[in-house]
């Protein structure tokens, strides 16, 4: 068993509540006390509100709209599944963001009846910002367009369009109906023109997010006092990428230092070596003054600068953001005091394209610009190496995290 | 990885946050299986070292025999610091309104006490064991909560969460400024756990839990359909139908508001069957409280409860 991590995005009432009641409650995932909780009059699927599984807050209730980000989860024999069920209203983007950080694949949902709004556009930005590589456009309320095939291909042709210009490649497109359950689990029997999979055998064969980059990265969180042989401090971190193996020579920044690897921890077992994504403790031959924030890494490719060519997304909803002004830019551990210099473009939501914009930035914006560190870091480009390539803004007055940036190949290229 | 691998690589991951993001944490342990665990992950995540902070128990007075000695018994194997604070104390010296009723559990009261003791060590982040599986308000948290210095939650202004960076700033730059009176952050490492996947992770690792978890006979009272142990803090009338069952429980509590269920199972295995067939869930079979009001829990969150 393994665990995908997911999120659906759509537009209010496209029925994204409606369509993860309905995978919980389909897979069996919901007990019998919780949906006392949610029942109506009736029998059957249809008598439950579905969407009131995960809608927990009481104002959104009251209101009825889905305000901020609510995990669910539910398991099929084959894996775990990390549901978010994010909002779609367009103030709330910001969480939507948040939500689909770290996901491994995304549901776009349109309303057969709505077709493509502003805010699928949006959605979909969202997903090419953050280089989900799942992505399946599930056609909703299919049973409420008398489950005509020509409303799902022009709504999918429509949105070809649109995933060409932002990138969005491999995208599979399901009609569905979340409230009636047709393709969710099973085939719909109303949609026999319908020759591909259901949403829930598509998810059943996504794969987890799995990166190539080969080169060795290990990001130190904090430092573990040595008990046993010499006086060394240990490296508590995470293996971002490539091995990690004892005799290995790396280099270590910000420092600039090199050493080699005397042990690795692994939980409580020495190991000979380390995979990429575990997180181990690692002892040093001569390594001199490291602690949280420092880089151990091996290989050709690292990159070290103090101007990053970004792409940003704006999520302080308080604050503009404020050009001169210095930020706390953080990629996993390290941290540096930065400002803003030039912005090349604001996206345009029409065009999907990045225009000169001489408006203020704020909340849901997405800009390419250039980052100005106090010092120089390590770091690689979000497209060979996401979790070495994007980052957050935080703002030091209110601690407040006010952006998330990705570090685009052109702070690569040569000048 | 397979899941429990990934599970386990997430919570040590946090738990690595904390200790370089914060400067004086606190594990909050009560002696349940979700705190257990906690334990079992910290001790992990920072070997060969120790776990740089202590655990504490915000004792509610109302505790089952078995999950106390199971502290101290926990705490003396792992060489932790255990830092006890009494609601009973904090009753006293707050003058508050004790519990009272038939089921006069101190759940809510427990939120004074923990705040105070915030206050007394400077924590500025406390470990909880909460799981966005086992309720709806829960499955808004973020991992790393910000909550005021009066320890409530605001929900609707949650800081962005992104990957796995955790923003854990409170207070400003000014280290002296900060130290008490500010915000402080709830941590949940096993936010992503489901109970099942609790149970199997035990299982594997081959932790101790305290023999409430595993079948046992036990005197109870019957109260709409659930079974309540007789206990001294338990108000019991005429009315009360006693029975002795085999139990266990699925939950630790306030001995008043939880409820055990009928149980045969007396292995981890046991006890991993029970759950997968089970048709109810973990706390609408065992928490009394939860169910007085659908937004019971987001009330008692929003006042600083864990
Ligand atoms: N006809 C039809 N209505 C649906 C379907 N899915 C959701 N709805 C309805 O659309 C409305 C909004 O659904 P909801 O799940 O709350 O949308 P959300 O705002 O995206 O979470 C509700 O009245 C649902 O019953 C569907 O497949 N067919």
């Amino acid at each position: 068993m393994d665990i995908l991590r997911l999120i659906t995005a759509g537009n209010v009432d496209d029925g994204k509540s409606t369509l993860i009641g309905r995978l919980l409650y389909d897979t069996k995932n919901i007990k019998d006390d919780v949906l006392e909780s949610v029942a109506k009059p009736g029998s059957g699927a249809t008598a439950i509100n579905l969407a009131h599984i995960t809608d927990g807050l009481r104002a959104e209730r009251e209101q009825g709209i889905t305000i901020d980000v609510a995990y669910k989860y539910f398991t099929t024999p084959n894996r775990k599944y990390i549901i978010t069920d994010a909002p779609g209203h367009f103030q709330y983007t910001k969480n939507l963001v948040t939500g689909a950080s770290g996901v491994d694949a995304i549901i776009i949902l349109i309303d057969a009846v709505n077709g493509i709004t502003p805010q699928t556009r949006r959605h979909s930005q969202v997903a090419a910002f953050l280089a989900i590589k799942n992505v399946v456009v599930a056609i909703n309320k299919m049973d409420a367009q008398s489950y005509s095939e020509a409303v799902f291909t022009a709504i999918k042709n429509d949105y070809l369009t649109i995933a060409d210009q932002l990138g969005l490649k491999n995208i599979t497109f399901i009609p569905i109906s979340a409230l009636m359950g047709d393709n969710i689990l099973e085939e719909s029997p109303n949609m026999r023109w319908y020759a591909g999979t259901p949403l829930m055998a598509w998810l059943e064969q996504c794969m987890p997010n799995e990166c190539n980059f080969s080169e060795t990265r290990f990001s130190v969180q904090c430092t573990i006092p040595q008990l046993h042989e010499g006086n060394g401090l240990g490296y508590a971190g995470k293996l971002l990428s490539g091995a990690l193996t004892v005799g290995q020579t790396l280099s270590i920044y910000p420092t600039g230092a090199t050493a080699t690897v005397a042990k690795i921890l692994h939980g409580y077992n020495a190991v000979a070596a380390a995979n990429a994504g575990d997180n181990v403790v690692v002892y040093l031959n001569n390594e001199g003054n490291i602690g949280r924030g420092a880089l151990l890494c091996a290989g050709e490719k690292l990159n070290i600068s103090n101007h990053l060519d970004v792409t940003i997304c704006w999520l302080n909803d308080q604050q503009k953001l404020q050009p001169g002004k210095y930020y706390l830019l953080r990629i996993n551990t390290t941290e540096q005091k930065c400002r803003i210099g030039n912005i090349s473009g604001k996206l345009n939501l029409d065009t999907l394209t990045y225009e000169p914009n001489e408006e203020p930035v704020s909340v849901n914006d997405f800009i390419r610009a250039t980052l100005i560190l106090d010092a120089p870091i390590a770091f690689d480009p979000f497209e060979n190496l996401p979790e070495n390539g994007r980052g957050i803004l935080i703002d030091v007055e209110t601690n407040y995290t006010s952006a998330a940036f990705t570090i685009s190949l052109r702070s690569v290229a040569p000048l | 990885m397979n899941h429990l691998d990934q599970l386990e690589a997430e919570a040590i991951y946090i738990f690595r946050e904390v200790a370089g993001q914060f400067r004086r944490p606190v594990l909050l342990f009560s002696g349940g299986k979700d705190s257990t665990v906690l334990i079992h992950l910290a001790m992990k995540a920072f070997y060969p070292g120790k776990p740089p902070f202590p655990v504490m128990h915000i004792d509610t007075g109302h505790n089952f025999e078995e999950a106390l000695t199971f502290r101290d018994k926990l705490v003396a194997q792992t060489g932790l610091e255990l830092i006890v604070r009494k609601v009973a104390d904090t009753i006293k010296a707050k003058n508050l309104t004790d519990a009272t009723g038939k089921f006069p559990s101190r759940n809510a009261l427990q939120s004074y006490t923990l705040l105070d003791a915030i206050d007394e060590f400077s924590f500025d982040a406390c470990f909880g064991g909460g799981r966005r599986d086992e309720e709806k308000a829960r499955a808004k948290e973020r991992i790393f909560s910000i909550r005021a210095a009066d320890g409530s939650w605001k929900p609707y202004n949650q800081r962005p969460e992104l990957w796995n960076i955790y923003n854990g700033r409170i207070g400003s730059d000014d280290r002296a400024q900060a130290i008490a009176h500010t915000q402080n952050v709830r941590v949940f490492p096993i936010s992503n756990w489901s109970e099942l996947d609790v149970w199997r992770y035990i299982q594997r690792e081959g932790i101790a839990l305290p023999a409430l978890y595993f079948a046992h006979t036990r005197r109870c009272i019957r109260y709409e359909g659930r079974l309540i142990a007789v206990s001294d803090y338990l108000n019991i009338d005429e009315q009360d139908e006693l029975v002795t069952k085999k139990v266990r429980y699925r939950t630790v509590g306030d001995m008043t508001c939880t409820a055990a269920v009928e149980s045969e199972a007396i292995t981890i295995a046991e006890v991993i069957d029970e759950i997968s067939a089970s048709a109810i869930s973990e706390r609408g079979e065992t928490r009394i409280d939860d169910r007085c009001s659908d937004a019971a829990m987001e009330d008692r969150k929003l006042k600083g409860y864990f």
